[in-house]
């Protein structure tokens, strides 16, 4: 019974960065239409900006936020420079955001390398509850994404600018007449989205070393979580976070972990095709093409 | 009858060619025949060769991947693990029960378009971008499935595969005989290509790309032919996937995974999927230049992000339609 909280706690922090990515991917995704693969290497972004202010003697909490501003500025230059021009065709979006994913990609590995970056331990320490052992830092990214997940959804389900964002989703011409700014909004979700993939990356990197090649593993585990979850939707993006992250856990501890991946992709297959909407039901995702 | 229907609805999606446009395609397919096969004679270096025969067999995929996004408009970035279907179908075959080149050919192509046609159900169900993470999974699975297979995959390994057998006394395993053979299967791929589009299959499949549901009224059965076109172009990538086996002469799971797929979809995009020389320009300007212009190899993939990056905005098209565009401008200003 330890072994198994032991796994379950280890796969909540796992759990949290998956949660992290795929609510932006699910809020970018199912409001404004964009299919943005080069999510996984915003967060990939992230995570090597973290370590870049880390080994030059920044701390750690003010790495975070920088490299939270940093990918947050990048996904306005990018959706203003380049996704807007392909709103009206949201493949040839698609077909960008992988160009990006190449680019993004080899320019770090460029300026830095391909191998592999670790920060020292943030918070240093284990909690011992019972007989199971917390790593300090890893309860601060279950609280830090908790409290990101709180903010997504208030300020969605609760704030007359989420009003106006869901206005502008169900129908953008009658939203645009009644003077909701749709454009703002489309980039607004997408710097929010770029924000979430930031913080995840400096998250991911006071848990994990990262290499450049992080970012193709999230950003399909992120699909995978606006998928299963429904598009648009928070609560259900939390729910499948939570589901691939103790899948994962569990598999690694138990079962057959060679196969860990092999259950996410499955299971996203077999509810695209059964439902198609997502388990909690989202928006009808991006219309046309 | 479904079949004037399909003509009636290319006729709505796309103006028909003129009669004479067929033998200028041929032509230039004749020309490039030439200038392809006089490169073998013409004294190459060895290095040259293998970057061209790499370059061919993945020009080759890229027109199966062409038929189905370009005539059906269906994206699949699943294609690398189509190849890999075909690679690892030949693989085991020969490993198993020593059946060599040849035979390997035909087995893979029916096995990689079985499995095409596996991968197409989904995309009766779901569409457009849901069916491309469908197949972006597939990959992946496939992947993970591959490095999990024991020895009958050689797990992460991977399986290696003898040379290519001897044809009427000629060795093709010699890397110019090589060279040889996959220009002749490009080729052939490309006219099957050519013929595919110009005819009323291909207006058939146009018809579904332009508008599935007007397709559907007038008696189309598109379920049943976009199966079909996953199986055409799961033909290609079989054919392709042998090819690779036998000239790498060692296959492994990394070479099939998602990204390579992802390379795969942008080099038709960057090329341009509709016309004929697009997959080929795009596997040139890929697979080809950076190798023989000795670029270091991150900087030709960002070169190369930017470059798809700015085509997809400025020439939706890809490269070859923006040629296409500029060479009519060019006609009508010498008018």
């Amino acid at each position: 019974m330890d072994i198994f909280l032991q796994q379950l706690v280890n796969s909540l922090s796992v759990a949290s960065v998956i949660i992290l990515i795929g609510m932006g991917i699910t809020l970018i995704f199912g409001l404004t239409g964009i299919i943005n693969f080069a999510h996984g290497e915003f967060l990939m972004v992230g995570g090597i900006a973290t370590w870049v202010l880390a080994s030059h003697g920044v701390g750690f909490w003010g790495a975070l936020l920088a490299a939270t501003a940093i990918v947050g500025l990048l996904g306005f230059v990018l959706e203003r420079g380049l996704f807007r021009f392909t709103l009206e065709r949201p493949m040839n979006g698609f077909i960008v955001s992988l160009g990006l994913v190449v680019i993004l990609q080899h320019v770090v590995i460029r300026i830095w390398n391909s191998y592999q970056k670790s920060i020292p331990d943030p918070i240093p320490g284990v909690w011992q509850v019972g007989g199971v052992r917390i790593i300090i830092m890893r309860a601060v990214v279950v609280g830090i994404t908790a409290a990101a997940v709180a903010i997504s959804f208030f300020a969605i389900s609760r704030s007359r600018y989420g009003l106006a964002l869901r206005a502008s989703v169900a129908d953008q011409e009658t939203a645009a007449l009644m003077g909701i700014p749709v454009r703002r909004y489309v980039t607004a979700v997408f710097v929010y989205g770029s924000l979430l993939a930031g913080l995840g990356g400096a998250l991911l990197i006071a848990l994990f070393p990262i290499t450049p090649f992080i970012g193709s593993v999230v950003v399909v585990r992120g699909f995978a979580v606006a998928l299963i979850g429904g598009l648009g939707n928070v609560a259900g993006a939390v729910v499948a976070g939570l589901i691939l992250g103790l899948v994962d856990g569990l598999s690694a501890g138990y079962g057959l972990p060679q196969w860990t991946d092999a259950y996410s992709f499955a299971l996203m297959i077999l509810i695209l095709l059964v439902r198609p909407q997502g388990l909690l039901g989202g928006t009808e995702g991006p219309k046309g093409a | 009858m479904p079949d004037d229907a399909a003509g009636r609805a290319a006729a709505i999606a796309a103006p028909p060619l003129p009669r004479g446009a067929v033998p200028a395609g041929l032509i230039g397919l004749l020309l490039l025949a030439a200038v392809l096969v006089g490169i073998a004679f013409a004294g190459p270096s060895y290095r040259f060769l293998s970057v061209a025969v790499s370059t061919g067999i993945v020009a080759i995929a890229l027109y199966g991947l062409a038929v189905l996004f370009g005539q059906a408009g269906i994206l699949s970035v699943g294609h690398a693990g189509l190849i890999g279907v075909g690679a690892y179908t030949a693989a085991i075959i020969a490993g198993r029960y020593g059946l060599g080149f040849w035979p390997a050919l035909p087995i893979a192509a029916v096995v990689t378009a079985l499995v095409a046609g596996v991968l197409g159900l989904p995309a009766l169900r779901v569409s457009g971008h849901h069916y491309v993470i469908i197949t972006f999974a597939f990959c992946a699975l496939l992947t993970i499935v591959l490095t999990n297979g024991g020895s009958f995959t050689g797990a992460a390994a991977g399986l290696d595969v003898g040379p290519i057998g001897s044809l009427f006394g000629i060795r093709l395993d010699r890397l110019r005989n090589t060279y040889l053979l996959v220009v002749a299967v490009l080729l052939l791929a490309m006219l099957a290509t050519h013929l595919i589009a110009n005819s009323r299959y291909g207006r058939t499949l146009r018809s579904i790309r332009e508008n599935e549901l007007l397709a559907r009224a007038i008696g189309i059965n598109t379920a049943w032919h976009k199966i079909g076109a996953f199986m055409v172009s799961g033909v290609f990538a079989g054919i392709a996937g042998v090819l690779q086996a036998y000239y790498l002469r060692h296959i492994s799971p990394t070479l099939y995974g998602a990204f390579p797929s992802v390379y795969l979809a942008l080099m038709v995009m960057l090329g341009g999927p509709r016309l004929l020389y697009g997959p080929f320009a795009g596997a040139v300007i890929v697979n080809f230049l950076p190798e023989i212009l000795d670029m270091d190899p991150v900087d030709a993939r960002i070169a190369y992000g930017v470059g798809l990056v700015a085509v997809i905005l400025l020439l939706p098209g890809g490269v070859m339609a923006g040629f296409a565009a500029l060479a009519r401008r060019a006609r009508a200003v010498v008018r």
